[in-house]
């Protein structure tokens, strides 16, 4: 018993401790020894069967200790990385892709609706917050819990499409979508045109700013800390939904749905209901994701928004595996992070995207993460 | 008193009519066994009275209801379940899984209860289950322990069994099986037969209307027989009277056995 | 209502465009006649037989050949070839062997595999997110027809994409090769047991749909006096676009679909307030209602799914 609990913290504390070490290391070596150490504790738990199973016997009993201590890790995390403080504003960027490739993981993963323009509905989140705060006057805390519903409420428009195509077609019209978007924020002139929203007020709750820096028992935080926290309840209060809508009727329909409509039509799945509320569910986080974003970096843009960034969200979903909740939450805890760690690679940072996704494609289709079987807990 | 009555249906394919006036009554708690050689219009009945092709003319009630104009999942809430001649599971999700889709149109929770009142879904889950634990077991009795690995990774007969259990899983007042002996040897086909059986005794007020070509499956579960050929129904009776429909024996027998 | 000259001004520069259009769309409708799927990468590998065409042209000039008479010829040769064989490794790569998957995979794969390609322009290319300017090798200047002023430029561009659209007919009517691409799109199975090789006739496919994405690559450079890495986005979509408006799978269709879309754009420009600007939403606008209300395209035969 207290063994696994053993286990599960000590597994935690070394993935956590060699993470952290990997991103502060400043010379080549310090970062090989770390990157090396990792990969050998991948591939020990990988090749070594007994100690792979017991160790996954241990998070399967100690569940509830597994995310407690995951998530202390995720609290501390700014702490550890006091000594660069760009970090935690990469982390916080991971976290924003958590929440926007679960809400696409709902519909493309989940209920095979899809999206790929996924772009225009974090956009549409972003914009709305800035449009409300800039030209509206609205506090900025506001405008990001009222900012998705413009995602949820445009995405209105492609209710039918979605009900009346599929596959490569329903791809296109999304494709079509967001290319729609772009040319229209960078156009109109109440978008502010090719120049974007300038200027959006940053979060403050009563009065206190999130740009302050947080000091906890004296040791003061990095800039972005703040952010951070909030982007950390926001993915796991994301996750946490829509893993809870994913393991249940709703979920088990959409996968019906997206695996065989005829069969889902005479089980007495309504097609027209799931696809528009995975849809509509999806575009809620999706935007969350964008509004979030917006209040982030202060300002919002068309490039920020356009087809290429829809194509990332989705490697987050193909690397972390499709229809897999916790493998969206791998794959942007991959996929934001690498190329900022390897600047070298910053350039080369979408054809490795795209090599990756082939080849995970080709030769892992399941993901790192593959999607488990539901058990209703 | 009669679950269901076809009168007069009538499926076009552009010109070509596949379903031509054909009247049908199905009596609660009957098995009826449908024949007819390949393109005969069996499987376009089905798939009209579970409301995936529109009727282009002609009537279908069901327990008093009409159902011309319904959508798919809205029939099969009133309960009529099918099988599928090419099975139609999702392979990637559990045997469970695939049973508890049939259940789902019965859930009592909702999307509320999936997020935060979870205890009542949790509940209401290990219910259906355990419902989906003994259907399987009625067939088979070491199904249940595989319940939560991917059908895909069960063999042939036991994928048919879990389609037959996601059906009956509905509760249906009317189970329509389309061809389910297809692709099975002797054995399996003799198991089959078991199965059917016992889905008879387990459930003595369903109705069942099954399309087959195996004529030992069709003697040995229906109580009548309706013999289809080109769209048109061309004899009705028991088993006996059907095989002897002079038709009948020219459409159907005379070609099937040829090469049976 | 702008005057009747400038509507027939725009027609004709959309069917300007509607030939490079067509060119791309006519690669989209093969693969799809083939293998059933969609090569999203197709729109990239057009913008890659742009770059090789330019590329060619630069190496040609550099080994003393000038004339636009013989560089032409030599650079579309060269580019066809080589923009023909990286549709076939792609394919390889990428397409085939996950045609027997689920559509999302062999989309996802061929939307990240043209990422690869655009990426790789961007970064290998000297000075790659630049837009390039494209040499004018073809005869200028230009006549004046009731109102519209036709370019001698533009007329080449026309003849030389009307002569890869008779090609590819003749290649696909007249050949063997093209008999056994036909018989593949009719009937995959019932082509091989008549002894089609499968493997060869889907090379052969994407060979001949990729060169045909090299040859409008060059027409748009030719075109535009202008080229850059981005431009296979809109391109394929475009393409896939006027592919689908014409029913996927079929070859006319596809030209039709091709010509109808740079009308639509040239004459949404004319009628509508900051037409340049919006043309383009109108156009994918149009093309999301015509999916969704006529999703098997002018042409095409509606598939209806076995139950």
């Amino acid at each position: 018993m207290s063994r696994d609990l053993a286990g599960v913290w000590l597994t935690e504390a070394a993935v956590f401790t060699l993470v952290v070490a990997g991103i502060l290391a400043e010379r080549p070596w310090a970062l090989g020894a770390t990157g090396g150490a990792l990969v050998a504790a991948g591939g020990l738990v990988r090749f070594v069967p007994r100690l792979g199973a017991a160790l996954a016997g241990a998070f399967a009993r100690r569940r509830a200790a597994a995310l407690a201590g995951g998530a202390v890790l995720a609290l501390a995390l700014p702490l550890a990385l006091r000594s660069s403080p760009y970090w935690t504003f990469v982390a916080t960027l991971a976290l924003l892709y958590v929440t926007t490739g679960q809400g696409l993981n709902f519909q493309i993963g989940t209920a095979g609706v899809i999206n790929l323009a996924g772009a225009a509905f974090a956009g549409l989140g972003g914009y709305a917050v800035g449009l409300l705060t800039v030209a509206g006057g609205w506090p900025a805390w506001l405008a990001v819990l009222v900012g998705p519903w413009a995602a949820v409420l445009v995405g209105t428009i492609l209710f039918v499409p979605i009900l009346k195509t599929r596959g490569h077609y329903l791809a296109l019209v999304t494709i079509a979508f967001v290319f729609i978007f772009n040319i229209l924020v960078n156009n109109l002139e109440f978008t502010g045109g090719p120049q974007g929203i300038k200027n959006i007020p940053t979060l403050s709750l009563a009065g206190y700013a999130f740009t302050t820096r947080p000091a906890l028992a004296g040791v003061e935080l990095p800039a972005h800390a703040n952010f951070y926290y909030a982007a950390l309840v926001m993915a796991g209060l994301t996750t946490w939904v829509l893993r809870r809508l994913h393991d249940s009727w709703l979920g088990l329909a959409l996968n019906t749905l997206r695996d065989d409509e005829i069969a889902a039509r005479c089980c007495g799945v309504s097609v027209t209901r799931g696809k528009l509320l995975a849809f509509s569910i999806g575009n809620f986080f999706i935007g969350l994701g964008g509004a979030f974003y917006a209040v982030v970096v202060g300002f919002v843009s068309p490039p920020d928004f356009d087809f290429g960034y829809s194509l990332v969200m989705l490697s987050v979903i193909i690397i972390g595996g499709v229809d897999s909740i916790p493998g969206v939450v791998l794959g942007a805890c991959l996929l934001v992070p690498l190329p900022e760690r390897f600047r070298f690679l910053h350039e080369y940072r979408l054809l490795l995207y795209g090599v990756v996704i082939v080849v995970m494609l080709l030769y892992r289709p399941r993901g790192l993460w593959p999607a488990r079987i539901r058990r209703y807990r | 008193m009669s679950l269901l009555e076809v009168t007069g249906l009538t499926v076009r394919f552009g010109g070509l009519v596949a379903l031509d006036g054909v009247d049908v009554v199905v009596a609660e708690g009957e098995t009826v066994g449908v024949i007819g050689p390949n393109g005969s219009g069996k499987t376009t009945l089905f798939n009209a009275l579970t409301g995936l092709l529109a009727p282009a003319a002609g009537d279908v009630v069901f327990l008093g209801r009409r159902l011309t104009g319904l959508e798919a999942h809205a029939i099969a809430r009133l309960g009529i379940a099918r099988t599928f001649q090419a099975s139609r599971l999702c392979l990637d999700l559990s045997a469970f899984d695939n049973i508890l889709i049939g259940m789902h149109a019965r859930r009592r929770t909702g999307l509320l209860d999936s997020v935060v009142r979870r205890g009542r879904l949790v509940g209401e889950m290990r219910a259906a289950i355990e419902r989906a634990s003994h259907l399987l077991a009625l067939f088979n009795r070491d199904l249940p322990r595989r319940g939560f690995e991917r059908v895909g990774q069960l063999p042939q007969i036991d994928r048919r069994r879990v389609e037959i259990c996601r059906a009956l899983a509905a509760g249906p007042r009317l189970l329509l099986l389309d061809e389910p002996s297809a692709g099975m040897n002797p054995e399996e086909t003799a198991e089959l037969m078991r199965d059917l059986r016992i889905v008879r005794d387990e459930m003595p007020g369903l109705s069942v209307v099954i399309i087959e070509h195996d004529m030992f499956v069709i003697e040995g579960v229906s109580q009548r027989v309706v013999a289809f050929n080109y769209g048109r129904k061309i004899a009705e009776g028991s088993f006996a009277e059907v095989a002897r429909h002079t038709e009948v024996r020219a459409a159907y027998l005379g070609t099937e056995t040829a090469h049976a | 209502m702008p005057p009747l000259e400038l509507l027939l001004q725009q027609a004709w520069n959309g069917v300007m465009l509607g030939v490079m259009y067509a060119l791309v769309a006519v690669g989209f409708t093969l693969f799809f006649g083939v293998l059933d799927v969609i090569h999203f990468s197709h729109g990239d590998i057009f913008m890659l037989g742009a770059f090789t065409g330019l590329t060619v042209l630069a190496g040609l000039r550099a080994a003393g050949v000038g004339g636009a008479l013989l560089a032409l010829p030599l650079t579309f040769a060269a580019s066809i070839l080589v923009t023909g064989a990286v549709g076939v490794l792609a394919e390889r790569v990428c397409v085939k062997p996950l045609a027997r998957a689920s559509p999302l995979m062999t989309l996802l794969a061929t939307l990240s595999l043209g990422l690869v390609i655009r990426e790789a322009v961007l970064i290998f290319y000297p000075r790659g997110a630049d837009p390039k300017p494209f040499p004018r090798l073809l005869p200028q200047g230009g006549v004046e027809l009731g109102g519209v002023a036709i370019r001698y430029e533009n007329l080449a561009i026309l003849g030389i994409g009307l002569a890869a659209m008779v090609a590819v007919d003749l290649v696909i009517r007249r050949t063997r090769m093209g008999a056994a691409i036909r018989a593949v799109a009719q009937e995959p199975e019932a082509a091989q047991m008549m002894g089609v090789n499968l493997d060869r006739t889907v090379d052969a496919t994407f060979f001949l749909g990729s060169g045909l994405a090299a040859v409008a690559g060059i027409l748009s450079g030719l075109y535009y006096s202008e080229i850059h890495f981005i431009m296979g986005v809109t391109g394929g979509v475009i393409g896939f676009s006027a592919a689908a408006i014409g029913g996927l799978g079929n070859v006319y269709g596809a030209i039709i679909g091709g010509l109808l879309f740079g009308v639509l754009q040239t004459t949404a420009a004319a009628l509508i307030p900051r037409g340049s600007e919006f043309r383009d939403v109108v156009a994918f606008a149009v093309v999301m209602v015509f999916l969704v209300f006529k999703p098997s395209g002018l042409l095409g035969e509606k598939s209806v799914e076995r139950v």
